[in-house]
């Protein structure tokens, strides 16, 4: 696709702004109402969803051209799709989504590139992950674990650690936790170790197609290979794109894909896990966006007229992961999950995806504190998250501003509760 | 172009990260579908946008803008053609980081707000307090000072909540000469509360009836009445629109009241009025649900002619809710609306017993939440006539309007809609109404789009033919000098009053006092770009 194939898209805007709102039934306050941190930080309309595809479209009708001015727009945008979401509340016609993605790829065939973005490209290319770490401590993280290797084993499940969480010290506990829990319930469970790769989705987020491409045909090629019959990942970004964008790129993974929190709940519900030990705790939800509205399986290219196309073939975001950590949550003894107002379809991001955090980071941090200061509004002791990106940044973003309040992997509560021998301090 | 000096100038006042005049930023408030006539949807590029976040800063940009000889255009939620730009020279102020809720006084029933607060904002917070405030049709996105202030303001709930123009209280107001005049009690430092005095009321010259669309300065805050919500203060409600359940209070309802004719909905909407019941009220147009509902069912209805004149049938309808105190009100309300309805043969249906669609619909009428699903169907909707009358006056013009449709319908220049899309509703216990007549059309449709200025003639044509008051269009350049003559000369007293208010040479008059003939295909509005002026 091209940004031209959007155009229909793009001119179908009717500027009615609800791109920058939460879905107008579920404005609860004034300070929680807005969706999209990019317009919200920066202001002018050329941030929102719609100012992005006018923004677009004046590019195609050569009205304007692309530079570094927008280029910059382009990428000071998480591609959480809020905006898309609310969007589709009422249109059928419009992939708000699509035409940002294509927006980022133009750049990229333009020339028009992000510098730190080429770095994290680079690391890609040279590593294999997108944090320029060795690629040969890929696997350093389960180091004394009992867990197989796929690479020479036989496994039901593959668990994909992903770049972030297999090089972020801070999180290593919690990556080995998962794997602890699925050995505990009797998973027959392996790792990729040195050999996993990123997933890929962050190149085709900033615009880099062909890298991406190359790392889901790799993936791809080791799943095939490997005889497992079930995909776990416990990243929330690794997660949407193997549900929607592989299939969408034509490289469906033939397995089922889970993530960790559907897989705990499945666990859960099958009594393998006994969550048995109280966590006296009021606990909020961040619902990470990739996991949520972005994570919804791909199901296919609509090619008739968008106007007709049916509610269930638009990516609105009603098929993502919203109620798995929250039923795992409400499994622990003792524990209270009070809600934000922003949840579920309509959460506000925690700033980390699309590029940012790398190019962006001061957008990064104030993305997290909102989220950060509507987490601390519901009076709750902890946050709580699944996905490594968002607990990266709001760990990083409460650690610049001396606000208290403990994030937890959801992995992390479970472990606790289920009194995993190596896991008990919360 | 604008100056480096003049830009430089701006750029000090307000910040160097709140100007831009990249073509490409300046762009995203070029486009503008809505009520276009013209199939180039791009409106005239403003030269510089800037965003301001006081009323000083407001201030020192209009200083800029008269030392340079530049106009403004003030902009809020910015939705429609006529927020746009008319002018080559202007300076956008977008007044988007102005946003706050300022105050909500519970006892006096107003709130003080900045442009940049949408409806469903405004909406959460009084209904904390148990409040609630007048939405506009356009929904609970756009700015309620906006409407309030600078442009139209009806909406469903005004049987209840009246129209934005009659609900601002005090005003702040930075007139085109940059000076700062405040209205109502808060002229003489008496606070918000009432728009009349103590102090200037100059309501009329603010506003108007249809208002100034930004060519008379920049309105900075405003109080706004709010009124008794009877609800709970935060429903819950799950889901985002067509998938929405809300659990709803037993003290509410919500009514279908059908009609054999025009003059018995009619009748039956004029008791209502004087029998003061009712919180929301609001023609149920077929053509219009199904649109927004189902616009996959419509498009087969338009195959099935015996289905679409059974339908046509049932036309007269409108709906009705109620909002009570107690069980005793809500009795005394539903059986009023009994009498009424078997008065004038009608049938009444109780929606609220219909679940699940009455959980879903009963919230999407009070948040104000479903207007945008108009763009559904095809994308596009404009509208013939947008008349405020009394009621028979709107029934009348309804017949035409359903006529003008017709030949359009038939010549696939707009949807099928059964020529029943009438957004028509009773003010203040029905002692004037609302209505328009909405077309849907699909403006990427070259045909079309290009039909629309044509239809916009029709509607002007058969407005002017049949002696119906000019409403929503006196904003537009082609209407004011095709109407103005025939009522009262209007646009002589408001080029007078922007003479009056400095306006002439520093505001983008193009909705306010801008004049043009109404061309043989072309378009109505004043879109391509005028001299910079005196």
């Amino acid at each position: 696709m091209a940004l031209s194939e959007y155009k229909r898209d793009m001119q179908g805007c009717s500027r009615c702004s609800s791109c920058k709102w939460v879905p107008f039934n579920q404005v609860k306050s004034w300070r929680f109402s807005k969706n999209c941190p990019s317009i919200s930080r920066y202001n002018f309309q050329a941030y929102s969803g719609s100012g992005k595809m006018t923004m677009g479209l004046s590019m195609l009708d050569e009205r304007s051209k692309l530079n570094e001015t927008i280029s910059n727009i382009i990428y000071q945008c998480q591609l959480c799709g809020a905006c898309d979401t609310a969007c589709k509340v009422y249109r059928d016609d419009i992939d708000l989504t699509e035409v940002l993605l294509e927006l980022r790829a133009k750049c990229v065939e333009s020339g028009e590139l992000i510098i730190e973005h080429m770095a994290l490209i680079d690391a890609l290319k040279s590593e294999g992950n997108t944090l320029g770490e060795p690629k040969g401590k890929r696997g350093e993280w389960a180091d004394g674990l009992k867990v197989k290797n796929i690479n020479n084993n036989t496994c039901e499940v593959l668990f994909h650690a992903g770049c972030r969480s297999s090089y972020d010290p801070d999180l290593r506990d919690t990556m080995r936790g998962h794997v602890e829990l699925l050995l505990s319930s009797g998973i027959n469970v392996g790792i990729a170790g040195a050999e996993e790769s990123c997933c890929g989705g962050r190149a085709y987020e900033i615009g880099y197609r062909g890298e991406a491409r190359n790392y889901a045909e790799d993936m791809l090629s080791r799943v095939k290979s490997s005889g497992i019959s079930t995909l776990v990942t416990s990243c929330a970004d690794c997660y949407a794109h193997f549900q929607y964008l592989y299939p969408r790129m034509g490289m469906k993974l033939p397995v089922k894909v889970m993530h960790i929190s559907q897989y705990l709940e499945k666990l859960i519900l099958e009594g393998k896990l006994n969550l048995r030990h109280k966590i006296p705790l009021l606990v909020t939800y961040h619902d990470p966006c990739h996991l949520g509205r972005m994570g919804e399986p791909f199901l296919t290219d609509w090619t008739g007229d968008k106007l007709l196309r049916p509610m269930r073939m638009k990516r609105a975001g009603r098929m993502g992961i919203y109620d798995p950590p929250r039923k795992v949550l409400t499994s622990i003894p003792g524990l209270e999950l009070v809600e934000m107002e922003r949840i579920r379809e309509y959460s506000w991001c925690c700033g980390a995806g699309g590029g940012v955090l790398e190019a962006f980071p001061d957008l990064a941090s104030w993305t997290a504190q909102e989220r950060i200061s509507e987490a601390l509004a519901t009076g709750a002791e902890a946050l709580v998250t699944t996905c490594p990106w968002c607990e990266r940044i709001f760990r990083d973003t409460l650690a610049k501003t001396n606000v208290s309040l403990p994030v937890y992997d959801l992995t992390d509560l479970v472990l606790k509760s289920a009194g995993v021998p190596e896991h008990t301090k919360v | 172009m604008i100056s480096d000096e003049a830009y430089r100038e701006l750029e000090n006042a307000i910040g160097p990260e709140n100007i831009s005049r990249e073509p490409a930023i300046m762009d995203g408030y070029a486009w503008q579908a809505l009520e276009t006539t013209d199939p180039d949807i791009w409106t005239t590029r403003p030269i510089a946008v800037v965003l301001p976040s006081s009323i000083e800063e407001v201030q020192a940009i209009i200083e800029v803008c008269k030392k340079y000889r530049l106009r403004f255009k003030a902009f809020s939620t910015g939705w429609g053609v006529h927020a746009s730009v008319g002018y080559e020279n202007v300076i956008l102020i977008d007044l988007r980081r102005m946003n706050r809720i300022l105050e909500i006084d519970e006892k006096n029933m107003y709130a003080v707000i900045e442009p940049y607060v949408c409806g469903a904002q405004l909406q959460a917070e009084a209904m904390k307090v148990g409040l609630n405030t007048h939405m506009i049709g356009a929904g609970c996105g756009p700015s309620p000072l906006a409407s309030a202030t600078s442009f139209q303001g009806m909406g469903w709930d005004g049987i209840y909540m009246s129209t934005s123009g009659r609900n601002v209280l005090g005003v702040e107001w930075v007139l085109p000469s940059g000076e700062v005049l405040r209205l109502g009690s808060l002229g003489s430092d008496s606070g918000w509360f009432c728009g009349d005095g103590p102090g200037p009321s100059l309501r009329g010259i603010m506003r108007g009836a249809i208002a100034a669309v930004g060519s008379l300065g920049v309105f900075t805050k405003c109080a706004l009445k709010l009124f008794n919500w009877p609800g709970p203060p935060q429903p819950e409600v799950k889901g985002l629109l067509l998938d929405a359940k809300t659990k709803v209070a037993s003290n509410f309802k919500l009514y279908l009241c059908t009609f054999p004719d025009r003059e018995k909905f009619s009748d039956a909407a004029y008791k209502i009025g004087e029998a003061e019941i009712g919180y929301i009220q609001v023609k149920n147009a077929i053509g219009l649900m199904l649109a927004t509902m189902m616009p996959h069912l419509l498009k087969k209805l338009s195959r099935a002619d015996a289905l679409k004149k059974a339908l046509g049938a049932i036309g007269h309808q409108f709906m009705i809710m109620f909002a009570a105190h107690s069980q005793n009100e809500l009795d005394y309300q539903m059986k009023v609306l009994s009498q009424i309805v078997s008065e004038n043969q009608g049938v009444l249906l109780d929606i609220s017993q219909i679940r699940p669609f009455y959980e879903t619909f009963w919230w999407g009428l009070v948040r104000n939440s479903i207007p945008p699903l108009i763009f559904r169907a095809l994308g596009n909707f404009h509208l013939g006539f947008g008349t405020d009358e009394s009621f028979d006056s709107q029934s009348f013009a309804k017949k035409l309007g359903e006529d003008v449709k017709e030949k359009w319908i038939a010549d696939g220049a707009i949807l099928d809609d059964l020529s029943d899309n009438a957004w028509m509703f009773l003010y203040e216990n029905g002692m004037w109404s609302h209505y328009e007549e909405l077309f849907l059309f699909d403006h990427r449709n070259p045909k079309q789009i290009g039909a629309i200025s044509s239809i916009n003639k029709n509607f002007l044509q058969v407005t002017k033919d049949n002696n119906i008051c000019v409403g929503l269009y006196a904003h537009e350049p082609a209407a004011r000098k095709m109407f103005s003559p025939l009522q009262g000369n209007y646009n002589h007293w408001q080029k007078k009053i922007l003479h009056m208010l400095g306006g002439e040479s520093v505001s983008d008059t193009t909705y306010y006092t801008d004049e043009k003939d109404l061309l043989q295909n072309a378009s109505m509005f004043c879109r391509e770009s005028l001299s910079s002026g005196p």
